[in-house]
């Protein structure tokens, strides 16, 4: 019996990989295969007739293969969009559903079974080295066009996530949700249905427009699962107006408890680890060190700070000018250059996108460099993080889970004084440019993390959730 | 020392060199290299000396304004430094006539004293006929003109180590590069391009380039590179460590190599390498011979070399914000020793604890300009 069970196997699996690549396009050579494994459906006996079997379709698939290869680029040029297209969308679906990181490897083996082809053309002698970062799956910027139902306000913010207006894991997070209280206000539940039910499936809607403009943020997804949770609960006899009054006060004080409160109380807790005379180093922009900054400097410490910066964001300009505005004595550099200066550090304070339950924090890309080469000259590294940007699961590098940014000078980045047509912005055979805009540290790097619940070593993260009175994840 | 320069000709053209340092028109090591031989050579071949000691002389004082005049250029330096050392040689040589060194004497003092074994053992090759008559009071010139053709064999020499360093180095690009190979390189640098592609020729392997802000030369490394048909992704400085993981070799162009076996590289090099050895990823250096400096103190790590125009970093076009903020733009960074693996120039593959040894071959105990 199981003899015969393996033989169906390798027919019902070539049209399945077909039929993938016949969503994405893939040139039309290939839907000539299936006839082939359909005709053999009587099915062959014998081992050595299954064995031919096998031979036979692995030869018509090599064929197509190479047939695929020889059609025109036309056809090509259509499949790594609609590659690219299959595979945000793939990820927006499950994202909605789950929200968590297992969705991204779905999406990556999803785009790894189409690579092949659209690689094959696009670079000529596509070699071992582009395949592996294949999986940054590129976001396309202009997906202005909605689908379904999607409220204005989110349309708009979509438009402001792609175009990095809003950037920064709180700021988008509060936005989102500012967004969404309006989008609860407007909504009507249509007859025949509960607002608890219909309501998650229309904010699914406007959730998979965000995320087809810019993959979501941890923060945004804590925060999307927790008033989701909230709908659920919701009381069926509510008047609708009540109803929706309370959800958004539940949504004000999310924002009050997890995000701004927070923040108040690390603030608190961070500014008594600056005395004066410290020399503090930062990396790029954080809302919470920016805060913790200014906080420390107005009540009389006297401190001078050095901002390092890197593109592609080039976010550290920001900071530099709030921080020149409150008259704090500020030096500026970029990344290369850390390395002359870090013997005159006192202490790193580093922001967060998320934090991971081993303690490894994700965060802006360059972080990983300023907390490992803090640590190799006994320079105490201290993240500010709040604790709904906790993230389940452990990720173990930087690959896993990733955003690229646009290519070419999308951020006005590179300086005046370079002319712009000796740069390389622009994809060239041979040559392909990649900014990817988070990374990884390892909790090895990390000194402490300050929360609003208390200032922690970085393997102890796992007990916050205890520490807040909830069940671990 | 009045016959120095006596000659106006030789006088310009050092003066000339030495504007150009100063003005930091000569770009790259190598370039400042040539050039400072060929000045050495034309004042050599046009000056007028009786002894050893006022040759000597002479080319010390032609080094001193050269070096003066661009000290963080250590590449002129070298050159000279070595220029001295082989002419002391081929005096040594030439006035030698007699069995010199006992031919098997290789003993523990010599070793020590000169630490040259391997020059010592090569010693008398030149069983010059040479006849040399220092301050012969009436023939001036014989010494220099008996000296003079062997100093320009040995000049010609140094050029022409100088010009093939690019391709001695690449001679074992294909050894210490595999088939797919994923490399990182920061910034550009014409020795690692050149060996880079060399292996290219025998090899199929993805190179991953840093930009190297801010002067950027990543992004023509990145072109060249891919011109030549070597498959490369261009990537900012940020994502050096999250790329880390994925990459089998990382290879660095240097400055100056110093002698202690650290090394004066392009800043972005301190973060590579640390990365590098957090992930016990080997970190490869392409240099010159003539790169190599007898220079070390304990405070490399808190000066930096040299800085660069800060407008790269923080320009005007920032407002005001330029009046209040210190904008940093340091060249180089110093990398310990403890970082590097090895050393490829064209003179063979080093580690860094044998640096000590290649100077003392390459230099004289005697010259300390």
């Amino acid at each position: 019996m199981e003899q015969t069970q393996s033989s169906p196997k390798p027919p019902s699996r070539v049209p399945n990989a077909k039929g993938k690549g016949a969503d994405a396009g893939e040139p039309s050579a290939s839907g000539s295969t299936p006839a082939p494994a359909e005709q053999d459906y009587p099915r062959p006996r014998t081992k050595a007739e299954r064995r031919e079997l096998q031979e036979r379709q692995r030869a018509a698939k090599a064929a197509a293969k190479r047939n695929a290869g020889l059609v025109p680029p036309a056809s090509a040029k259509g499949a790594p969009a609609a590659g690219a297209a299959k595979g945000g969308a793939s990820t927006s679906a499950s994202t909605s559903a789950r929200g968590g990181t297992a969705v991204t490897a779905a999406a990556g083996r999803g785009v790894k079974e189409l690579k092949p082809t659209p690689g094959a053309e696009d670079v000529g002698g596509h070699s071992h080295g582009l395949r592996i970062f294949s999986h940054f799956a590129l976001q396309k910027i202009a997906t202005h066009v909605a689908k379904g139902d999607v409220h204005p306000s989110i349309v708009q913010l979509g438009l402001m996530f792609s175009e990095f207006k809003i950037c920064g894991a709180n700021a988008r997070c509060i936005a989102t949700l500012s967004a969404f209280k309006e989008v609860i206000q407007d909504y009507e539940t249509p007859p025949n249905n509960t607002l608890s039910r219909h309501l998650m499936t229309h904010l699914s809607t406007q959730i998979s427009h965000l995320v087809s403009a810019r993959p979501m943020s941890v923060t945004m997804g804590n925060a999307i699962r927790q008033l989701k949770l909230e709908i659920s609960n919701s009381d069926i006899d509510l008047p609708e107006q009540d109803a929706k009054d309370e959800l958004c006060h539940k949504i004000d004080n999310y924002i009050r408890d997890r995000i701004i409160i927070a923040d108040q109380v690390i603030q608190e807790t961070a500014m008594k680890k600056i005395h004066d005379g410290d020399v503090i180093l930062t990396y790029a922009r954080s809302s919470v060190v920016e805060k913790v900054l200014l906080e420390a400097w107005s009540e009389g410490t006297h401190f001078s700070v050095i901002v390092v910066d890197s593109r592609p964001m080039l976010e550290g300009k920001r900071l530099v000018s709030v921080l020149a505005a409150a008259s704090i004595p500020c030096t500026y550099l970029l990344l290369p250059a850390l390395g002359s200066v870090i013997t005159e550090v006192s202490t790193v304070f580093l922001g967060a996108h998320s934090i991971h339950s081993n303690g490894a924090v994700y965060s802006r890309a360059g972080t990983a460099l300023v907390a490992m080469l803090a640590k190799q000259h006994s320079v105490p590294v201290v993240v500010c993080c709040e604790t709904y940007k906790f993230s389940e699961g452990v990720q173990l590098d930087s690959f896993t889970k990733n955003e690229l940014a646009p290519v070419g000078d999308f951020f006005n980045s590179f300086p005046l004084t370079r002319p712009r047509d000796s740069l390389a912005l622009k994809n060239r055979p041979n040559l392909e440019i990649l900014n990817p805009l988070y990374d990884l540290t390892p909790p090895s790097s990390i000194t402490a993390v300050v929360t609003e619940v208390g200032v922690i070593p970085p393997n102890s993260i796992n007990s916050i959730p205890l520490a807040l009175g909830r069940q671990p994840f | 020392m009045a016959t120095d320069l006596y000659n106006p000709a030789s006088q310009r053209a050092v003066e000339a060199l030495a504007a150009k340092l100063r003005r930091r028109q000569v770009l790259g090591s190598r370039t400042a290299a040539l050039e400072t031989v060929v000045v050495l050579r034309q004042v050599i071949s046009k000056a007028r000396f009786t002894n050893i000691e006022q040759l000597v002389g002479i080319i010390r004082s032609v080094g001193r304004k050269l070096v003066e005049a661009q000290p963080k250029e250590h590449a002129v330096g070298n050159t000279v430094r070595k220029l001295l050392h082989l002419l002391r040689e081929e005096y040594h040589n030439a006035t030698k006539r007699s069995a010199s060194t006992s031919p098997g004497g290789f003993s523990i003092a010599k070793f020590v004293l000169q630490g040259q074994p391997k020059k010592q053992a090569a010693g008398p090759k030149a069983e010059s006929s040479l006849v040399l008559r220092e301050d012969d009071p009436d023939d001036p010139d014989s010494f220099a003109r008996t000296l003079k053709p062997v100093l320009m064999e040995a000049i010609q020499d140094v050029l022409d180590e100088l010009e093939t360093v690019y391709d001695n180095i690449s001679k074992s690009a294909k050894d210490h590069i595999h088939s797919d190979e994923i490399i990182l390189t920061i910034g550009q640098s014409h020795t690692v391009e050149a060996f880079l592609k060399s292996a290219a020729h025998y090899r199929n392997y993805t190179v991953i380039v840093a930009e190297s802000g801010p002067s950027y030369g990543g992004h023509d490394m990145a072109n060249s590179l891919s011109s030549a048909g070597i498959s490369t992704f261009l990537v900012p400085d940020s994502s050096i460590y999250a790329l880390m993981s994925r990459v089998n070799k990382l290879i660095l162009g240097a400055h100056a190599i110093l002698a202690n076996g650290g090394m004066f590289a392009v800043t972005g090099s301190l973060l590579a390498a640390t990365a590098a050895h957090a992930h016990s990823t080997p970190v490869v250096v392409c240099a010159g011979q003539f790169k190599l400096t007898p220079l070390w103190n304990l405070y490399h790590e808190y000066a930096a070399l040299d800085f660069a125009d800060p407008s790269s970093v923080l320009g005007f076009e920032e407002g005001d914000l330029v009046d209040k903020v210190d904008v940093l733009n340091p060249y180089y960074d110093y990398v310990q020793p403890e970082l590097v693996d090895v050393y490829i120039t064209n003179d063979g593959d080093h580690p860094p604890s044998s640096v000590y040894r290649l100077i003392k071959e390459s230099y004289g105990d005697e010259d300390k300009l």
